[in-house]
């Protein structure tokens, strides 16, 4: 118990490495952020170092985290509507573990898999919607998006079922020990149905402030203590994605990352060196150019 | 001010597709529709609306990051919104009514495949995905195509994957789903395709200067529906949305990372 006033609460404050160990070998897990942006890439690298197995991963518009679990050899299979490294190009791991077969994708559309969270989420068999209608997607599982044709209208459309996951970690900028969290303006691109669907949810923050912060501004809270399990400080926790609006995604380590993949033999150098070997997460932030690059990507007023 | 290159071209004809009733957003590598709607913004369609990475509403961006899904694009932006609740609800809702997407391989009727090159479980390529597209494909009644690789492996008669929809299996397929409007054009980097009013076939609207309609036959794997007799060659930029598009839209050329 650690005191945060006359009356002592419980704080849910965890370090990276005990957050870690909340995720069990073959859980369903779901990412927060999208694409470049908001991943909790820190938890990321946790996870990978501890070569956790069997992960069914939830990461609807996703690319460098699905690397780095792929690389670390954690999962077993992508439930996703996009995996890429945007301008930057394919995700070489990714692609190639489905290519061999060692890593099983599951994929959807990006609001059939929101429809299958929200489901989740509101306590709903299904949620039914028009996307996918005349796709090959829908085929892929009939079992959970379903098409049928509403009896009134006559109308096709898409039963979309719940997918319920065990632990969705995702990055906002702040916290209190208490588990209530601000994200920041309110940039939570799908987070929200994530944090509604898991049964457990671990939020990594850019600072902790006190819980009369929260009190004082009630309307900027986004997810209440409730709803949040456990929390995690982690300064420059997105990167190299962003955290909007403190500091962009590191275009360099993309590019970096790139060009590595050109070669086994490099792949593996930058991933010891600059990805999974560092021991804590300030010296995976030095090993990838440490203040020099922190300042490079924080962002100014504009 | 030197010639037109070919993305300039495509940008500024797709730009000239968009009007002020346009209201757009975009999805992941789309430098070229980005630059267009913001073209078209600076010049004939002040009224345009364009949500930057579908959440930046009314962004006007110095330059163009290396991501089209990235904050670098949502300067000066008047409203950042919520995916689930605002974007998908505006996007069912019909409020947003124009969506381009690209693929690997497309066909006749404007699918698209991003899914897989080869069968879906054993994949000769693993692309990204669908994403997006399967969806909107299916809610937004304006959509539109491009391709910075007009050759018969990506315009192909059948795809490895569907995965969204254009017209569908053509005809009144998207009608008989319950779904809206459907592709208007597909601009490539030989030539301006749009449908067949009936069978919803690509047919060859323009052809880009240089390039003769039996060059585009030989590049394109399916058959194309009749066009007119004397196909014209596309309309040139002006100066003005030459000058626009390389100063002020897209000063850094973030639209080449599309043709290379």
């Amino acid at each position: 118990m650690i005191s945060t006033g006359s009356v002592g609460f419980e704080s849910k404050l965890r370090t990276l490495e005990e957050a870690a160990g909340e995720v069990a070998d073959g859980a369903t897990i779901a990412l927060g952020g999208l694409s470049m942006n908001a991943v909790p890439m820190a938890f990321v690298r946790e996870l990978a170092r501890r070569k956790v197995r069997d992960l069914t991963l939830v990461a609807i518009v996703h690319g460098m985290p699905v690397e780095w679990l792929v690389a670390a050899g954690c999962v077993r299979r992508v439930i996703s509507g996009l995996v890429s490294l945007e301008g930057f190009g394919l995700a070489p791991r990714f692609r190639a573990a489905v290519q061999s077969g060692e890593v099983e994708i599951e994929e959807y559309s990006e609001h059939t898999l929101i429809c299958r969270l929200q489901a989740a989420g509101y306590g709903l068999p299904f949620i039914p919607t028009k996307a996918g209608l005349g796709t090959d997607m829908l085929a892929l599982h009939p079992e959970t998006t379903r098409e049928e044709v509403d009896e009134t209208t006559g109308e096709a459309y898409v039963e979309c079922t719940a997918l319920p996951v065990d632990v969705a970690i995702v990055h906002a900028d702040a916290a209190d020990t208490r588990g209530n969290v601000r994200v920041d303006p309110k940039l939570v691109w799908m987070d929200s149905e994530l944090v509604k669907a898991a049964a457990r949810v671990i939020v990594t923050v850019e600072r902790i402030l006190p819980e009369r912060a929260f009190r004082a501004a009630p309307e900027r809270t986004t997810y209440p203590r409730f709803a949040v399990d456990t929390v995690v400080e982690a300064p420059w926790g997105a990167y190299p994605t962003s955290s909007y609006p403190t500091y962009g995604y590191d275009g360099a380590f993309f590019e970096a990352y790139q060009r590595a993949h050109a070669d086994p033999a490099t792949a593996a150098s930058f991933w010891e060196e600059r990805i999974a070997g560092p021991e804590t997460h300030a010296a995976f932030l030095d090993a990838n150019g440490g203040p020099e690059t922190l300042l490079r990507i924080a962002r100014r007023p504009t | 001010m030197s010639a037109a290159t070919i993305d300039e071209l495509m940008v500024v004809t797709l730009a000239r597709a968009f009007t002020n009733e346009t209201r757009a957003f975009n999805g992941a590598v789309s430098f070229v529709p980005v630059c267009a709607y913001l073209l078209a913004r600076r010049t004939h369609a002040p009224e345009l609306v364009w949500a930057a990475s579908s959440l930046a509403v009314d962004a006007d961006p110095k330059s163009i990051p290396e991501s089209t899904l990235s904050d670098g694009l949502w300067d000066g932006a008047s409203m950042l919104s919520n995916s689930a609740y605002d974007f998908w609800s505006y996007a069912q809702g019909r409020r947003y009514n124009t969506f381009a997407f690209r693929g690997a391989q497309m066909d006749a009727y404007g699918n698209v495949n991003n899914t897989t090159i080869g069968p879906y479980a054993s994949p000769k390529v693993r692309l990204p995905g669908g994403g997006g597209m399967a969806d909107l494909g299916c809610m937004i009644p304006l959509i539109f195509l491009w391709s910075t690789t007009h050759d018969a492996r990506t315009f192909v008669e059948q795809l490895d994957f569907r995965s969204g929809i254009g017209w569908g299996d053509g005809g009144d397929h998207r009608a008989r789903l319950g779904l809206p409007g459907g592709p208007q054009l597909c601009v490539t980097n030989l030539c301006v395709f749009d449908f067949d009013p009936d069978s919803k076939r690509m047919r060859i609207r323009s052809v880009h200067p240089g390039v003769t309609v039996d060059q585009v036959v030989e590049a394109t794997g399916f058959e194309l529906a009749p066009s007119a007799d004397d196909v014209p060659e596309t309309d040139a930029p002006t100066d003005e949305e030459l000058r626009i598009l390389r100063e002020e839209v897209d000063p850094t050329g973030a639209r080449l990372r599309e043709f290379r």
